[in-house]
């Protein structure tokens, strides 16, 4: 569904990352692995359609996504969802930062009548919000202050957030690298809630346990390059890339 | 007649020197031009302040220069300048703004804008990247990028637009230079504000009058200040 | 006779209202007059004739009469002739017979006449420690104080009361300066506070300094000619229009104006103007016999520019 092809982009004059390909087809889910510092960051911005790289080419379904108009890449960059390693909450409530994706998608005109019942405190929250909280099991916390969650809970929102106007791709950056194990098992279950869905997730993570966990492909990322990219099996139990089978047997320390 | 003796104030209070009215009308004009120069000045300063904490373009420093220079130009300067463009001679002349309250905004809007865009720029500068992309992701446009900066910044906004407010009330001199104070002759202030009324009455010696004039400002300003206050602690409490 | 043209206006304005019944909307609220109600006429003026009240006293009926607003904005003579100059006001009332004249002939001013007088005084603290006290010349008192270096303020602001005190310094010769001459750019109830405060003599005009006598210490030591001085303390004040031909001003009104203010009616409301029981300013727009120097800069005529 989401494809890159050959693509390099350079920071000043040292490229980033070079000649990458990589796809993501509707649900499935892909993990990228490396050292930190490799890139992964970078690859999801630019999935993420936040930074246009400097050559290669970005297909969603069958548009280039830097050949189209503003307006297209907009409609696109709509169908995306990201979290970030941070939660990167609004200070408003629960309910508030999971409506914030909805509300944008809405005309200026709803909006302004939105607004105006808010002030009335008659319009309800939408469905979807509180189904997304459901998911990750913050149902209940809707009235809540986005500040006064934990670490943990605050990521499980933000995932909520990216997952409640139901995103084709979801693009999740290091999302559990500063949680706990109990809500890093939450989160994992979330990923797997919207594979179920047919969302094409890719997944950043620098913990090879986890890629194993919840993905179904593997890209590794070293040295500015996707050494290798397969079934996560294959991937983890014979590698065909020497370095890939370095970094695997935890011999390549970056 | 023992009671009607108890209820005599041993102190008699000075009584009120001037007509309710006169007072009330020069209380309007002050928060009539104050106010709509404020909001003036903060449709202005709010894109700027943006404009300069996210974006590079050719000029920032320039624009930057200029907004801190302004933030300590004296009023008086800002009159001048603001006379020289409505008078019959000047550019804009053709308008008839001399000695009118839309002078006055015009003024304290040159002289709040500066204040107010520095004061927001270190607002919304103080806002998360991280906070701002995620708005990005979540399919915000620019302008809702800019929106959710400038709540995520709302305390600070606030101060700044009140800190303007206090700085436009209290000035006496632009707005004694193309305002002229007038006030009709039924007594109702046209261009009259509570600080070029203080300066009227100081200009003839009565300073018992302008201090109650300054009194009546001082609780405008003061009940401003508190305002700032409370917000500035919930941003901090937040 | 301005009472009765109101009447016949009113009366003219229903008639239309009821035999333009069904066009009532097209009249709107302008179905009163056609002339000039509702306009605006921007008078510059000096400290003194709005901060002892006589202008609040003067405007209420001409604006009632013609359904006018009159924004009075009082300024130093210098500062009134100069807003004046830039085509910002309509008609200035000043008191300073040599900046009127230098108006006029530069094209800025029309048709001056003359509306009323009173006369400076000179004040200073009860002790009067340079010994001016009932001096019948002015100059000759100035230049006591000059010799002795007593305190003394002057506006310092180019207005009418400035533009006099320099005139007197001249004609006594003296070039005042140094720690005993204070320029305060001040109006004239500050500066009389500041005399106050410093024990220092100042020259006011008598009406601000009436008004304001009950608060300070300051006395009388040389009169004006209302009370027997001499005649170099005269204070005449004066009208003109802005010059049409200039400015793009309000002619009409201005001319409204002075019109009003050299009336009978204006005239008897100066005479009988009192502050604190005392009268501040004496008509003088009134006069059997003709005065045709109140029209044109002093000393001029027709001879002088022909020839």
């Amino acid at each position: 569904m989401m494809e890159l092809d050959g693509v390099t982009h350079t920071y000043d004059t040292a490229p980033v990352v070079e000649d990458l390909s990589l796809s993501v087809e509707s649900g499935e889910v892909v993990a990228i692995i490396g050292p930190s510092g490799v890139g992964k960051t970078t690859l999801l911005r630019i999935l993420a359609l936040f930074i246009e790289p400097q050559t290669g080419t970005i297909r969603f379904g069958d548009t280039d996504v830097w050949g189209c108009s503003d307006g297209e890449r907009l409609a696109l960059r709509r169908r995306i969802g990201m979290v970030f390693q941070e939660a990167s909450l609004f200070d408003a409530t629960v309910g508030r930062n999971v409506e914030y994706g909805l509300k944008v998608r809405r005309s200026w005109r709803d909006r302004l009548s939105d607004g105006l019942s808010e002030v009335l405190r008659s319009n309800g929250t939408p469905e979807t919000v509180e189904e997304a909280l459901g998911v990750v099991g913050l149902g209940e916390q809707l009235d809540q202050h986005a500040k006064s969650l934990s670490g943990g809970e605050a990521q499980r929102v933000s995932f909520a957030r990216a997952l409640a106007y139901d995103p084709d791709v979801l693009l999740l950056d290091e999302p559990t690298s500063d949680l706990d194990p109990r809500n890093t098992a939450v989160i994992e279950e979330a990923v797997a809630e919207a594979r179920n869905r047919g969302i094409g997730v890719v997944i950043a993570t620098h913990d090879m346990h986890q890629a194993e966990r919840v993905a179904d492909r593997v890209a590794v990322l070293l040295d500015r390059e996707i050494t290798e990219v397969g079934p996560t099996d294959t991937v983890f139990e014979s590698p065909a890339d020497e370095r890939t089978a370095k970094f695997i047997d935890g011999e390549l320390v970056y | 007649m023992t009671v009607i003796a108890g209820a005599v104030p041993i102190v008699s209070l000075p009584a009120f020197p001037f007509e309710p009215q006169y007072v009330w009308s020069i209380i309007d004009v002050s928060l009539y031009v104050s106010g709509l120069a404020i909001v003036f000045s903060t449709a202005v300063s709010l894109p700027v302040a943006l404009l300069l904490g996210f974006t590079e373009f050719r000029g920032k420093q320039f624009l930057q220069a200029i907004i801190n220079t302004g933030m300590g130009f004296p009023s008086v300067v800002v009159g001048l300048l603001v006379l020289f463009a409505v008078s019959n001679q000047g550019p804009l002349g053709g308008l008839d703004l001399v000695f009118t309250r839309e002078a006055m905004i015009m003024s304290q809007f040159v002289l709040a804008t500066p204040a107010i865009t520095a004061i927001s720029l270190a607002a919304v500068s103080g806002v998360e990247e991280n906070v701002r992309d995620a708005a990005h992701v979540l399919g915000g446009t620019r302008v809702d990028v800019a929106l959710v900066t400038i709540k995520e910044a709302r305390y600070g906004i606030a101060t700044a637009i009140l800190a303007g407010f206090g700085r436009a009330i209290s000035e006496v001199g632009s707005v004694l230079i193309v305002g002229g104070n007038i006030a009709s002759a039924d007594g109702v202030s046209k261009t009259r504000t509570l600080t070029t009324a203080i300066q009227l009455e100081a200009r003839q010696g009565r300073y018992e009058t302008a201090m109650v004039l300054g009194g009546i400002l001082l609780v405008i300003v003061l009940l401003i200040n508190a305002v700032v206050v409370r917000l500035g602690e919930g941003g901090v409490m937040q | 006779m301005p009472i009765q043209r109101r009447t016949f206006l009113a009366a003219a304005g229903t008639g239309a209202v009821a035999g333009l019944a069904g066009c009532s909307q097209i009249l709107g609220g302008n179905d009163q007059t056609a002339g000039v109600a509702g306009e605006t006429l921007t008078l510059t003026t000096t400290t003194s004739t709005y901060d002892t009240g006589l202008l609040g006293e003067l405007n209420g009926p001409f604006e009632e009469m013609y359904g006018v607003s009159v924004d009075s904005v009082a300024q130093g003579t210098g500062a009134a002739l100069e807003t004046a100059r830039n085509g910002d006001s309509d008609v200035v009332m000043v008191h300073a017979r040599s900046l009127e004249d230098e108006f006029m002939r530069n094209g800025h001013g029309v048709n001056r006449r003359d509306i009323m007088f009173n006369d400076f005084v000179i004040v200073g603290p009860e002790g009067d420690p340079a010994g001016i006290q009932g001096m019948a010349s002015a100059t000759e008192a100035f230049t006591t104080i000059a010799n002795s270096e007593s305190m003394f303020v002057s506006r310092g602001d180019n207005s009418g009361t400035h533009t006099k005190e320099l005139l007197i310094w001249e004609q006594a010769g003296v070039e005042p300066g140094g720690d005993w001459y204070q320029e305060t750019g001040t109006g004239m109830g500050e500066a009389l506070n500041i005399a106050n405060e410093q024990g220092a003599y100042t020259l006011s005009d008598r009406g601000t300094y009436l008004s304001q006598r009950s608060e300070i210490d300051l006395v009388i030591l040389v009169q004006g000619p209302i009370e027997g001085g001499p005649e170099t303390l005269a204070n005449p004040y004066g009208i003109m229009a802005v010059n049409p031909a200039v400015h793009d001003v309000n002619y009409d009104l201005s001319m409204a104006y002075i019109g009003y203010i050299t009336s009978p009616q204006a005239q008897d409301l100066i005479d009988g103007y009192r502050a604190n029981g005392e009268q501040l300013f004496f008509p003088r727009a009134l006069s059997e016999d003709p005065d045709f120097q109140q029209y044109v800069p002093e000393g001029w005529s027709s001879n002088a520019t022909s020839g």
